[in-house]
């Protein structure tokens, strides 16, 4: 068995493609595109900050101090038209003509006596995910009703040290008793699982393929099966070669998303890394490795399998894309708000561990539940394991 | 010495799998099961070199799969001086060298590495392999592209190094499943050359071939396998009288034609 292991190793280790998926991507390619998707992320978002907004406003005699504080503010951009109707101004946006209209009704008075709401009408695009013209306009809005509000009041007798006891009467101070660990733990934990497993998988599908239908498609598989070496000692040693890229590839890439936040928090003054480090402490650090060594042995066993059974490579990447959605799909489910570890979910393989992960980052996870999931998975492995080895013993998945 | 009795293998046929109207026609089709191989039984002694012939497929692919234990036989017996191959099938590797025209090579591994490897799946000691490493390659004139990639090799590179591969553990029986088919002159050469040898040494080598030439100059029995059957079993020169012309090709045609069950 250690004779098929050190030699799969070695012949992965000299293969361009497998020091791609394995090392290279987590090293560098990942940190380089997060962090260039961070950098278009900023940039887009500083840009719309920047940008100038052309404006039309209709009656905006009838609010000068709103009308002056929109044409002062620097995001905006007064443009003269003609048109008033809605419909008209709605055609004019759509022919970029302006971005934004700003409807103000004819009979609003400022000092009006009598107290009506009055229906103003913004028309602009919001489509954009970034809406910055809503934004502006509703800061400015804030500060031109507050003003309205505080004289209304005082028009009504209210002293301006009582306006503030009006409009807000009561008031609240929160107080968290969530711990920061907890917060962060929410926060983060779910995406632990959601980055390492499809890396865990994306390191080991790679050399499975190699290994499994590869041997067959370049023809060494027969000699191999007519060693004197038992076949479970064949797919065993072949197992853990795929389990041993997978894991060192999802190693790889927490060393490195480690030393680049190091790197960068350092920069940055913030030190998130040895945060994270001292919130977490080894024994719950080792608990989350205990989780997913059981889980990669499982999508090591699964990938294998299949890879044996196919024909070819090529067969093989068909089989195992799909298997890829699969594991998917329970990890976006443990991201998603108000997923908690409960006996229902702890019994839906890697959601389960997806979640146990959040819980210890969190700190508040129940044992029995971890002991459940953990004893579970581990059954699972062990039963793909029998299954893989078993699979390597028929002659109608050997020899198709 | 290795002797067959009475192989038979039969594969399942899944049940979507259409056949064709001369596959239906076959007589190896009963019920869900294809009988590939029905009774092939046959010897090979020392110095011997045993061609097995028969169309395209035949059965005799599966033959040398039972033999070198890669399958399982559904019945009979492969001896191996004297020891049962299916009852004790690790200890029967042992003893067999493999080698077919389309077994590969790892790619990424060197000659030596590659030849290496299956010495240690065979149990050999490092010592033991390096000396037998160094002489095979003497022998087949290896030594300058032995550190070289299989990738980065000639077919006829490949070639040796897979025969290489097939013997370094000193099989008593060489198999060799068409093992000229698809190779250049040279390679092929090489191929027989490596043959002659085994045979001046005394092991008993059965290959399959559809290369008639081949049989004449090397081959001292002759089998042929029709439908799973072992048709002609037989000296070189009793397969040759079967022809009035003595001519291998005729021999083998009336051979098949003869009967078919």
């Amino acid at each position: 068995m250690w004779q098929v292991y050190q030699k799969e190793l070695l012949e992965l280790m000299r293969d361009k493609k497998t020091l791609m998926f394995v090392v290279l991507l987590p090293l560098l390619i990942f940190p380089l595109l997060f962090g260039l998707m961070g950098l278009v992320m900023s940039n887009v978002s500083r840009q719309a900050e920047a940008e100038e907004h052309r404006y039309v406003i209709i009656n905006a005699e009838r609010a000068p101090a709103f009308a002056d504080a929109l044409f002062y503010h620097k995001n905006f951009k007064k443009v003269e038209t003609e048109l008033t109707a809605a419909e008209d101004l709605k055609q004019a946006i759509r022919d970029d003509k302006f971005d934004v209209a700003i409807v103000i009704p004819a009979d609003f008075d400022v000092s009006a006596e009598n107290l009506n709401q009055s229906k103003w009408q913004l028309i602009h695009n919001s489509s954009s995910q970034l809406d910055m013209i809503s934004k502006h306009f509703n800061d400015l809005l804030k500060t031109f009703s507050k003003k309205l509000q505080q004289d209304k009041l005082a028009g009504l007798g209210v002293s301006s040290d009582k306006v503030a006891a009006v409009l807000e009467p009561v008031t609240v101070e929160r107080i968290n008793t969530a711990e920061s660990r907890e917060n962060i733990g929410e926060k983060i934990g779910g995406f632990i699982a959601y980055l390492l497993v499809p890396l865990v998988l994306a390191g080991a599908s790679y050399p499975a393929m190699d290994i499994g239908a590869g041997e067959k498609e370049r023809g060494t598989l027969e000699t191999l099966l007519i060693c004197p070496i038992s076949r479970s000692a064949i797919v065993l040693g072949k197992f853990l070669t795929v389990l041993t890229t997978g894991l060192v590839s999802a190693a790889l890439t927490v060393i490195s998303f480690g030393g680049w936040g190091y790197l960068i928090g350092s920069m940055a003054g913030v030190d998130v890394v040895a945060k994270t480090m001292e919130t977490l402490g080894f024994i719950d650090l080792t608990l989350i490795l205990a989780l997913l060594l059981p889980l990669s042995a499982i999508f090591a066993a699964l990938l294998l399998s299949l890879s044996i059974y196919a024909r070819s490579y090529k067969e093989a990447q068909n089989y195992i894309g799909p298997v890829t959605m699969v594991v998917f799909m329970p990890l976006v489910v443990a991201i998603l708000p108000g997923v908690e570890l409960n006996w229902k979910t702890a019994m839906v393989p890697v959601l389960n561990v997806a979640l146990s992960i959040k819980e210890l980052v969190k700190g508040t996870i129940d044992y029995l539940l971890l002991a459940a999931v953990l004893g579970s998975t581990l059954l699972i492995a062990a039963a793909a394991i029998a299954f893989c080895v078993s699979w390597f013993q028929k002659e109608k998945v050997l020899f198709r | 010495m290795i002797q067959i009795n009475q192989l038979a293998k039969a594969f399942a046929i899944s049940k979507n799998n259409k056949l064709s109207d001369s596959e239906k026609n076959d007589v190896r089709y009963g019920g869900d099961r294809f009988h590939s191989v029905r009774e092939v039984s046959f010897s090979c002694g020392a110095g011997e070199v045993l061609a097995l012939l028969g169309p395209n497929g035949a059965g005799k692919t599966t033959t040398l799969r039972l033999l070198s234990t890669a399958l399982q036989p559904d019945s009979g017996s492969v001896l191996i001086d004297g020891q049962d191959v299916i009852k004790k099938p690790l200890q029967a590797r042992k003893r067999i060298g493999f080698l077919s025209s389309s077994t590969g090579l790892y790619g990424r591994l060197t000659a030596r590495e590659n030849v290496a490897y299956f010495g240690r799946l065979h149990g050999m000691s490092e010592n033991a392999l390096n000396e037998r490493i160094d002489e095979l390659f003497s022998l087949l004139q290896m030594h300058e592209f032995a550190n070289r990639r299989a990738d980065n090799m000639s077919t006829g590179m490949k070639q040796k190094t897979a025969i290489a591969r097939a013997v370094v553990h000193s099989p008593k029986v060489v198999v060799l499943d068409e093992p000229t088919t698809g190779l250049d002159i040279m390679t092929v050469q090489t191929v027989l050359d490596f043959i002659r040898s085994l045979k001046q040494q005394g092991t008993p080598v059965i290959f399959s071939t559809h290369h008639l030439d081949e049989v004449a100059a090397l081959c001292d029995k002759v089998v042929v396998i029709n439908a799973g059957i072992s048709a002609f079993n037989g000296s070189l020169e009793e397969f040759r009288q079967l022809s009035p012309t003595a001519d291998l090709r005729q021999a083998f045609l009336q051979v098949l034609n003869k009967e078919v069950v």
